[in-house]
């Protein structure tokens, strides 16, 4: 029993191994490394798929995909960069920055073309030079600021859960205590580090008297939305998301960015690369110009906001 | 193919100084450490900033190495000085480590490509320069290991190493030797933390960054691998512990790249080394707690 | 000598379950004697090693050693002049280690626990020449785990690790009473043995009063926590079990 089980389990090991070697010659060979299942990276997915097909290349016939989620581990996320590594992909895409860092760390040796995207800061994390480009997911912050003003003239905090270890929202925690003082806010952030400790946040900022709320893109607190939306509401405060899901999800307004779009765009800058018209390190990193503004009225009217005109005008219309 | 086992066996040696530090704290001391969550970041914590302030890469490994050991002698101190529980005592540290790690070096920090790592610096290039990094990389690892694993080795058999097997072994015996078991303890400890804090340093090198979440299920895997390795190798009498805990440690690797190249979903992976796990554990017939000491 | 001087224990003070088990309790041993201690369960036999080697706190009073007190000094500390031998074979030793390992460890006590190689190769022909005089066979078995002997041949080798270096006192906890009564009587030679060729002071708690009467210089019956009988000298060496077993009834009955 225990020796055909050893058995068994070479042989596994062995066949798996040979399927990582085996690579088909003709279409390019595409890896995606996501680090973790959530509905913004999935659209970025999404998009990235969408803008490959924009720029003519259809998924089986152009290139075969090996797609990879490493379940927000950081030590499963460099397993999938060296996976890809070995398998001579012709082209890694990374979706969030632990997944990028990797990629690029496991393409350095065969240099293989590495696109990330949904980054805040490619800078920070040196992934703006050299054979990688992408595109930036930096929040638009002072859009956002400006939207929470015209929706609540008289407003004066603005209260932020973010997660200290999540280097997207260090950086725009940053950038919003930048450009409150512009549009007459004060910020009031509360730093967690577990999504457990996110709700207690919430209570604290309740407490706090602050009179919205505004999200980031951060993983935490967006996983715990729901829970959050339920606390806000009993107190009346009016949440403000950062991307179309979580107006969706019961948030008031949003001036954010569109993942799918973004993902389209990464998708056409992968494409051009795969062609050969354009070496990453000539393309430089791509921040998404357009944000939509999202508002769920609905959630409005429950807390008796009104909608300013000019907003309604631009306004993609969330609620069901 | 090839490329696939180079890096596989690479990733196992890196983590099998995580394995290592298990191996003294869980299996010889017989002291469950859940530090090692915490020292590990803290090892790739210092070495990113310290790499990013230009210092010597070489210089990194004994940095972290000192850190990782103090962050040992505090687990130590408060278990044995303050008479707080094993488990307890660990979760203190590294809970205080993931704030700590925060401030050293932010919630990610990556070294630039140009900056010289452990793998490409010299004397490693002009002796493997030759080579591409994939196998400087693999030689590297394995060098750093084959060191570890005889100092290790050596160690065990000195008068101290000695006296800290009987601690975990038999700790009304060391008192009758009229030497304090508190203080091996901690002698324990600071070593098993300094291995793993020194696993953090490699990673950063060879990752070229550190990220406040990547401590997170370390302790589980140097568990798994340690038992894997024993478990494997328990009638084999002259395979020695440290080398079946770094075959234990290539092979939970050498299950993920597996897993990952057969497609499973990462959501999975976690439930798949559970399940292994426990398979090694029922076949072998030995649940578990007999591992200690082994 | 050893002194124990107005000594008070008492087990879970301050609760329900409070138990004063010594109470201005004095003992003298003096140097080369051989005490054995004999009593009834819960009469403090026990407890009075434990307080011997600081493995249990005391209310008040004082133990000396040669005049000098050591009741402040910690367990570890008492023990470079103590040597101990458990009931419990396995607490001698370290089952894990080499027998070789365990006797080099034992060998060591004193010294400093450095860096040097463990095992003393020189020292290996006197370690096989004591273990030849144990009459045991265990000899040519010194590279086997401590753990894959049996409990007789365990608590041999604790007895001689415990004796291997100069020290002041052997205390010997029941240390007979876990083993079969042939290889009980083999431990019980062998330190009767080691304690007259090192001239050693030692002090033997015991349930087996027929080892009371017949070795050791001197008995002490305890009863709740004070000495209810006490001989010596050549009123010890004319003391018949009999007798002994009549005094020890007349306590236990109460």
């Amino acid at each position: 029993m225990k020796k055909l089980l050893c058995i068994v389990l070479t042989l596994t090991l062995v066949l798996a191994f040979a399927a990582c070697g085996a690579k088909s010659d003709e279409p390019y060979l595409i890896g995606i490394s996501q680090y973790g299942e959530h509905p913004s990276l999935d659209n970025c997915r999404e998009g990235f798929l969408q803008g490959l097909a924009e720029a003519g290349l259809v998924e089986g016939k152009d290139f075969t995909l090996d797609y990879q989620n490493a379940g927000f581990d950081d030590n499963i996320a460099i397993q999938i960069g060296q996976s890809f590594s070995a398998e001579n992909v012709d082209l890694m895409c990374a979706i969030a920055t632990p997944s990028a860092t990797a990629c690029y760390a496991a393409a350095e040796d065969k240099d293989i073309p590495v696109i990330f995207t949904a980054i805040t800061d490619p800078v920070a994390a040196h992934l703006d030079s050299g054979n990688v480009t992408g595109t930036s997911d930096k929040l638009p912050v002072e859009a956002q600021l400006d939207l929470i003003r015209k929706l609540q003239p008289e407003a004066k905090t603005i209260g932020i859960v973010y997660t200290t270890s999540e280097p997207n929202s260090v950086s725009a925690i940053a950038e919003y205590e930048e450009k409150a003082g512009d549009y007459g806010f004060e910020i009031d952030a509360i730093g967690v580090t577990a999504q457990s400790e996110v709700t207690q946040a919430v209570d604290t900022l309740i407490s706090h008297k602050v009179d919205c709320l505004s999200n980031l893109t951060d993983n935490n607190v967006v996983g715990t939305l729901a829970a959050v939306l339920e606390k806000t509401n009993e107190a009346g405060i009016p949440v403000y998301g950062s991307e179309v899901e979580q107006v969706k999800l019961g948030c008031v307004a949003a001036a954010g960015i569109d993942y799918i779009k973004l993902g389209r765009q990464t998708g056409v800058m992968a494409a051009k690369v795969l062609k050969g018209e354009v070496s990453c390190a000539d393309l430089p990193f791509e921040t998404i110009s357009e944000y939509g503004v999202y508002v769920n009225s609905a959630a409005c009217s429950e807390l008796s906001i009104t909608l300013p005109e000019e907003i309604v005008a631009v306004a993609i219309e969330t609620a069901e | 193919m090839l490329d696939s086992i180079i890096s596989t066996l690479t990733q196992g040696f890196i983590y099998a100084l995580i394995s290592f530090g298990v191996y003294i704290t869980y299996s010889i001391l017989d002291f469950p450490d859940l530090t090692t969550d915490g020292s590990f970041p803290l090892g790739a914590a210092v070495t990113a900033v310290l790499l990013t302030n230009g210092c010597n890469p070489y210089l990194t490994l004994l940095v972290a190495i000192a850190v990782g050991a103090l962050a040992g002698l505090i687990t130590g101190l408060i278990h044995v000085k303050l008479h707080v529980r094993d488990l307890l005592a660990g979760i203190i540290t590294m809970t205080a480590l993931f704030s700590i790690n925060l401030q050293i070096g932010g919630s990610n920090l990556v070294v630039e490509r140009a900056t010289a790592t452990i793998f490409n610096a010299e004397p490693i290039m002009t002796l493997f320069g030759g080579m591409s990094l994939l196998y400087r990389k693999l030689i590297v690892s394995f060098i750093l290991i084959v060191v570890v694993k005889i100092i290790l080795d050596l160690y065990f058999k000195t008068k101290s190493g000695l006296l800290l097997r009987a601690v975990g072994d038999n700790q009304t015996l060391v008192t009758a030797l009229a030497k304090d078991k508190g203080n091996m303890k901690i002698l324990g400890l600071v070593i098993a933390n300094a291995l793993v804090a020194l696993a953090g340093c490699i990673v950063c090198h060879e990752q070229r960054s550190f990220s406040a979440t990547m401590g997170t299920g370390q302790v589980v895997f140097g568990l798994a691998t340690v038992i894997i390795g024993i478990t494997l190798f328990r009638r084999m009498s002259f395979v020695k512990g440290t080398t079946a805990v770094v075959i234990g440690s290539i092979l939970y690797k050498a299950c993920i790249t597996v897993a990952l190249a057969a497609g499973l979903p990462a959501n999975l992976l976690k439930l798949i080394t559970a399940l292994l796990f426990l398979l090694v554990l029922v076949l072998s017939g030995r649940k578990g707690e007999e591992i200690i000491h082994a | 000598m050893l002194e124990l001087r107005n000594i008070r224990k008492v087990y879970n003070a301050g609760s329900i379950t409070e138990l004063k088990l010594f109470d201005d309790f004095s003992l003298t041993v003096d140097d080369g004697e051989f005490v054995s201690v004999i009593g009834s369960n819960g009469s403090g036999k026990t407890s009075l090693l434990n307080i011997i080697c600081g493995s249990i706190p005391i209310e008040s009073g004082d133990v000396l050693v040669g005049g000098e007190s050591i009741a402040k000094e910690k367990d570890f500390v008492r023990c470079r002049r103590i040597g101990r031998v458990y009931q419990n074979p396995s607490l001698g030793t370290s089952p894990n280690l080499t027998m070789l390992e365990n006797l080099s460890l034992a060998d060591n006590k004193g010294k400093s626990f450095g860096l040097r190689f463990g095992i003393n190769k020189k020292r290996i022909d006197y370690y096989t020449e004591q273990l030849a005089s144990l009459g045991l066979g265990l000899e040519d078995k010194l590279n086997v785990k401590m753990g894959a002997l049996s409990g007789g041949q365990r608590q041999a080798v604790a007895l001689l690790m415990a004796t291997m270096t100069p020290l002041e006192f052997l205390i010997l906890d029941e240390h007979t009473a876990a083993l079969d009564p042939k290889t009980a009587e083999v431990i019980m030679q062998l330190t009767d043995r080691v304690v007259r060729e090192k001239g050693l002071t030692a002090i033997m708690v015991t349930h087996n009063l027929r080892y009371a009467v017949e070795y050791g210089t001197r008995l002490i019956m305890m009863d709740k926590g004070s000495i209810a009988f006490d001989k010596r000298g050549a009123e010890k060496a004319a003391l018949t079990t009999d007798e002994v077993l009549a005094k020890f009834n007349t306590l236990s009955i109460e």
